[in-house]
């Protein structure tokens, strides 16, 4: 029997995907050229120095940030249009979580990636439906920074266009937010990109996101109850 | 700056700051709603500059507009204009909200509803000028030249005005100076033959009464007063009834009762010649009557004043002894607006004796002699008109009323009784008799009795809300203006002038322009037949460089003599010289030296209203300024804590204020730095006139508390005068 | 030496009438209500006869371009910053979003929130006028002269020739926070407790309290990666022989 292939993107959901994650490194470069203050800044002055004379000043790389940051949020508003079903699915996909499935399974997934499988008991992993938990924790955290990110964004940017001084308390407790949202999901980022594009068992998944497919033998191994959905569906 | 004009382009901008580089790295098509760079070089804005000299006061600081696009950004000192130290004080600075005021006037504007109902129809030039000229023909025909009066404020085309009622036949012309400071010049006048100069900054000993040097601030003196207290170890004297700035900044402050200046003066002279403090020699050569006025203030003692004005005996005899010490640098500065009470030129005539009997004339740091600068005046022959009166309607109530200035009050008085005859026209340029003068109700009714009033302005001040006929005039910053020349102490005499900074706004023409359109339209078009330019040539005939110099630095200095002019020279007096004891008086029947009068008690349950000046107003010109108003947004009545407290008045509290001519009401100013028998406001609120909005409803008028006695030599308002009744308004 | 601009001020010489605050609005469009620069009164009392020594005092001031910016401090874009040319604390508009941070963090109330620009504003030294060859514009215009501005490093300058020759009486206002102001007054300029605290708020607080934890977990996130990567590529193939076996 050949592997079968299996859909598991819409041609939206690959769009919006790269284009979100387009979206957020120029983001993340521009956004960490903002900061300028000894006690914040990640990598010193040096990079928003160099990066706000690359842009002609900080207003310059100020403005780059913003439009970039609304286009990102046009962008989720198109896809919403264009495919709501699809988004409320994976939210549907993305927030259930099976304590006797799921978190056993992050544990010791985590454990099996970086030390090995002789720290395991039972190395067996829990079986998993349409996102493994990885996915899902780093999904959940997408899904409610971003909110955080593109509200308290939206917030700053208004900050200087229509909002009044009573409303700098809440500008500057957005600046603080958006700070964290960032840090909190680029920490989760690391994972993803590198359990998605380098840790060669996703390596099917990687490319379903430029195909939207996946082999029945991937979907098997990594996502057998979706696997097990699926089959009986396509019956 | 090479010449008058300072442009820069936005091409020598960037080739200046090496934007053009930046730029191009900043700018590719993607970026091309961002900045072109951030220099450290903020972004030059094209700037041109021009001189002027300011009109927010009398004063005429030098300053340089500077302006972008056509419209004035920013007013500043011209470093160059010695009179005033290079400087521009606030309201200097605010002259950009008098230009550009939302509510200013902008077209002709003719009355169709009563007088003061404020319902106007807007109408051109043409027809405007058309019928001014006719209802001033009217006026002349039906009561002479004489009928029609004419009165212009402190600007430099009001000559224009005057040259207009002389060739239109009339000698009524009055000043806003009869509401300010002819008792003082007629009394210096009368001691020393002209009005002095007070050389403040070379002077160690000045006593500044009925004056407020640091608030009113009068160029260069001011300064002056400032620079030789910090730089020369000047000391300074202050009485005045207030806790002013200038008495917070003084060496001495006392809070003397209103009306004794006097006294104190006439004690300083007790002492002065009784213990012999004088330049004996000086007294002999130049001046006229030591011996009547020793016999004349044996009274005086230091001890009697005392009694009188409140300021200890010893304090006055130590004063007197410290400043003859300090003399010939020292002196009774001769103060400015003398408006104060019914003897003011006898007050003041004592501040004069003081300062002859210091011997300061024509020396350093005392009064100096006005220096000619070259002026020459421009002549012509006004026509006689045979069918008229004999003299100004206000003749003869006075003994020695300055015949070009003459007495607004006794104008309005004659012009009330028709006595001596009818005066029925009456055209105002740039001056509010309505805000400033005492006792509005007065002044309404007198407008009333007019058949025309023209009132030529750039606001719609009280009195241009009572006329027939508003004319928008020019602005400062929009007109060419003849040379004035102008006189700084020791500091410099010099020439300014003016030329347009910006083009004139809506349908405003400049004074000049209405003169000559009315005198066009009535036959009196030669006397109007040139410009302001070819009227400058004139004046300047007697200058060569002076021209070129004004486009250069905007302002002209002639250099002279400023001490010792007098020598070998006589004092333009009767006697010839410094006349202590003056013998015109005594000719005329005045008091040829002062006698004091204690002035009227202040009834039980009353105050003395004195008024008095801050250095963010102008009496009523600067009350719809939009930037001073944030300063000084109302008017408040100063009331000392004691006073309050018998009153059950509290800070903040709204008091009606009543003397025997009007109510007012104002927000109270309860403070100790006023003596408990007086209160105080400020003048230029409470406009009865709605197109100046910020004034408009808003603190009270002085104008309708002030009662409108007079000053029995010259005619000038005693302003001081006035008792008030002060109350907690009940809501 | 870097340039240092800086006002020294007579305050003995000031009248208090107001030219400097006039010609400050005008010159840089302060909306209605604000204000870059002021004159505090020491009111003194009204005392008849020889007044006191410590009389009525009127203090010009404005931003002081601190030594120690707390302002600064509380900005977190560097839209606010000293610079390092001229010394003077500059407001970089277009980076700036008016949050408001350094407003409180000036303990000389110097910053308000523009209400037009809706950006932190205060005084900058009129750096449009400088570029012109202008004074500040209360420096230009004040009538006595006390206000002098200029680098304060150079001696040849007017200031910097007063700031030597008083420096031993010079008077800074000393804030509870000390900023080391970079205003000096000649002569008694009155009061001197006016000033208050350098309030950094506490978002700004948090946000600084937090970069080493949020610089944690990212780092521990890095870690984690490290070790996967390594683990892909030095232990997997020995590890999956061993699962193959079993």
């Amino acid at each position: 029997m050949p592997n079968q292939m299996y859909k598991r993107h819409d041609r939206s959901d690959i769009f919006i995907h790269w284009f979100n994650a387009a979206c957020w490194i120029l983001l993340l470069l521009t956004g960490v050229g903002l900061i300028q203050h000894s006690a914040i800044d990640p990598f010193g002055s040096g990079y928003p120095e160099a990066l706000r004379a690359m842009v002609g000043g900080g207003g310059n790389l100020l403005t780059i940030h913003e439009g970039i940051g609304l286009l990102w949020i046009l962008g989720f508003v198109f896809y919403l249009i264009v495919n709501f079903k699809g988004a409320k699915f994976f939210l549907s996909e993305v927030f259930p979580v099976s304590p006797e499935r799921d978190v056993p399974w992050l544990f010791k997934k985590m454990a099996l990636m970086t030390i090995g499988p002789k720290v395991l008991k039972d190395p067996t992993l829990p079986d998993q439906g349409y996102y493994n938990m990885g996915q899902k924790v780093f999904a959940q955290a997408s899904v409610v920074g971003g909110i955080v990110i593109a509200v308290t964004g939206i917030i700053m940017w208004l900050s200087d266009r229509s909002l009044g001084a009573e409303a700098v308390g809440i500008v500057s407790w957005s600046i603080f937010l958006h700070f964290i949202g960032v840090g909190l999901v680029f920490a989760g980022l690391l994972v993803h990109i590198y359990m998605a594009a380098i840790s060669p068992e996703e390596r099917p998944g990687f490319m379903s996101m430029f195909t939207g497919v996946v082999p029945g033998d991937y979907a098997k191994h990594h996502h057998r109850l979706w696997w097990e959905k699926i089959k009986t569906e396509n019956k | 700056m090479s010449d008058s004009k300072q442009k820069y382009s936005r091409r020598d901008f960037f080739k200046a700051s090496g934007l053009i580089a930046a730029g191009a790295v900043g700018g590719p098509t993607v970026l091309g709603g961002l900045r072109k760079a951030e220099a450290a070089a903020p972004e030059v804005a094209p700037m041109e500059s021009h001189f002027s000299a300011c009109d927010m006061c009398f004063n005429k600081c030098g300053l340089i507009a500077r302006s972008e696009n056509g419209v004035v950004t920013k007013l500043d000192p011209n470093p160059k204009f010695l009179k005033s130290r290079g400087m521009l004080c606030a309201r200097g600075n605010a002259g950009i909200n008098q230009v550009y005021d939302p509510d200013r006037l902008k077209y002709p504007l003719l009355r169709v509803g009563e007088r003061g109902e404020g319902k106007w129809k807007r109408i051109s030039w043409d027809e405007a000028l058309d019928l001014a000229a006719s209802k001033m023909e009217e006026v002349r025909k039906k009561y002479l030249p004489c009928g029609h009066l004419f009165s212009a404020g402190t600007d430099l085309q009001s000559q224009f005005v005057g040259r207009f009622a002389e060739v239109y036949g009339s000698f009524n012309v009055t000043s806003h100076e009869s509401l300010c400071l002819v008792s003082n010049n007629r009394a210096f006048l009368d001691t020393f033959g002209e009005v002095p100069h007070p050389d403040v900054l070379n002077s160690k000993y000045i006593i500044m009464a009925g004056a407020n040097r640091f608030e009113a601030l009068v160029t260069p003196d001011s300064m002056d007063l400032m620079t030789t207290m910090r730089e020369n170890g000047c000391k300074l004297v202050t009485l005045d009834p207030r806790y002013t700035k200038t008495a917070a900044l003084s060496d001495e402050w006392y809070p003397i009762k209103p009306g004794t200046d006097m006294v104190f003066m006439l004690a300083l002279a007790h002492v002065i010649v009784g213990e012999k403090l004088y330049d004996a020699q000086w007294i002999e050569e130049k001046t006229y009557g030591i011996e009547q006025l020793a016999e004349h203030v044996k009274q005086y003692t230091p001890e009697f004043a005392a009694e009188e004005c409140g300021i200890p005996a010893k304090a006055i005899a130590r004063i007197a002894r410290e400043i003859a010490a300090a003399a010939p640098a020292a002196m009774i500065y001769p103060g400015r607006r003398s408006s104060d009470y019914e003897d003011s030129t006898q007050i003041r005539r004592a501040f004069a004796i003081v300062n002859g009997l210091l011997g300061n004339w024509d020396r350093p740091g005392g009064l100096l002699a006005a220096r000619a600068v070259g002026l020459k005046g421009v002549q012509y022959d006004a026509p006689w008109y045979d069918d008229n009166h004999y003299d100004r309607v206000d003749a003869d109530k006075v003994p020695m009323m300055f015949e070009h200035e003459g007495s607004f009050l006794l104008t309005r008085d004659a012009v009330l009784a028709d006595d001596p005859y009818e005066v029925r026209g009456w055209l105002v340029y740039k001056t509010n008799p309505m805000g400033t003068a005492p006792n509005r109700k007065k002044t309404i009714e007198m407008m009333n009795k007019m058949d025309f009033v023209t009132v030529v302005d750039i606001a719609m001040s009280d009195t241009a809300w009572y006329a027939d006929l508003v004319l928008p005039s020019q602005s400062y910053l929009e007109r060419a203006d003849p040379c004035s020349g102008l006189q700084g102490s020791s500091a410099c005499a010099c020439v300014i002038k003016r030329d347009p900074v910006i083009d004139p706004l809506y349908e405003s023409r400049a004074c000049f322009d209405v003169m000559k359109g009315l005198a066009e339209r009535m036959d009196l078009g030669e006397f109007f037949d040139f410009t302001i330019p070819e009227y400058r040539e004139k004046q300047l005939a007697g200058l060569p460089k002076a021209e070129e110099v004004l486009d250069r630095d905007g302002v002209y200095y002639n250099p002279s003599k400023v001490y010792g002019i007098y020598e070998g020279k006589v004092y333009k007096t009767l006697s010839k010289k410094v006349e202590l004891y003056n013998q015109r008086y005594e000719q005329m029947g005045i008091d040829p030296l002062p006698v004091y009068t204690p002035p009227t008690k202040v009834p039980a349950n009353q105050f003395r209203l004195v008024i008095g000046r801050n250095a963010l107003v102008t009496q009523s010109s600067t009350a719809n300024n939009e930037l001073l108003h944030e300063f000084v947004p109302t008017n408040t009545l100063w009331l000392n804590p004691q006073a309050a407290q018998k009153l059950n008045i509290a800070d903040g509290d709204v008091v009606q204020v009543s003397s025997s001519v009007g109510t007012q009401e104002l927000k109270a100013e309860v403070t100790d730095k006023i003596r408990t028998d007086t209160v105080y406001m400020l003048t230029g609120f409470n406009t009865l006139s709605t197109r100046q909005h910020l004034a408009h409803n808003n603190g009270a008028s002085i104008a309708d508390i002030l009662e409108g006695d007079i000053d029995a030599i010259t005619g000038n308002a005693a302003l001081h005068t006035t008792f008030v009744t002060v109350t907690r308004k009940v809501a | 030496m870097a340039q240092q601009l800086a006002m020294v001020i007579d305050a003995t010489k000031c009248i208090d009438c107001k030219g400097c605050v006039a010609a400050c609005k005008v010159a840089n469009n302060v909306p209605e209500g604000q204000w870059r620069n002021w004159i505090k009164q020491d009111e003194g009392t009204p005392t008849p006869g020889v007044l006191p020594t410590a009389k009525t005092r009127f203090q010009p001031g404005a931003c002081m371009h601190c030594e120690n910016p707390t302002c600064v401090d509380a900005c977190p874009t560097g839209a606010t910053y000293k610079d390092k040319e001229t010394g003077a604390v500059i407001i970089n508009d277009a980076l700036c979003i008016g949050c408001g941070n350094c407003i409180p963090a000036c303990p000389y109330n110097a910053r308000f929130r523009n209400a037009v620009k809706r950006k932190a504003d205060k005084c900058n030294y009129c750096p449009e006028r400088r570029a012109h060859g202008l004074l500040p514009a209360c420096v230009d215009t004040c009538p006595t002269k006390a206000r002098v501005f200029g680098d304060i490093n150079d001696p040849e300058s007017e200031a910097g020739r007063l700031f030597r020759k008083n420096k031993a009486k010079l008077v800074q206002v000393a804030a509870k926070t000390d900023t080391k102001p970079n205003m000096y007054y000649i002569g008694d300029p009155g009061l001197q407790d006016w000033a208050g605290e350098a309030v950094i708020p506490a978002s700004m607080i948090a946000m600084k309290e937090s970069a080493p934890f949020i610089k944690g977990i990212v780092g521990l996130s890095g870690l984690g990666v490290l070790a996967m990567l390594s683990r892909q590529l030095f232990v997997s193939s020995d590890e999956n022989k061993e699962n193959d076996d079993a």
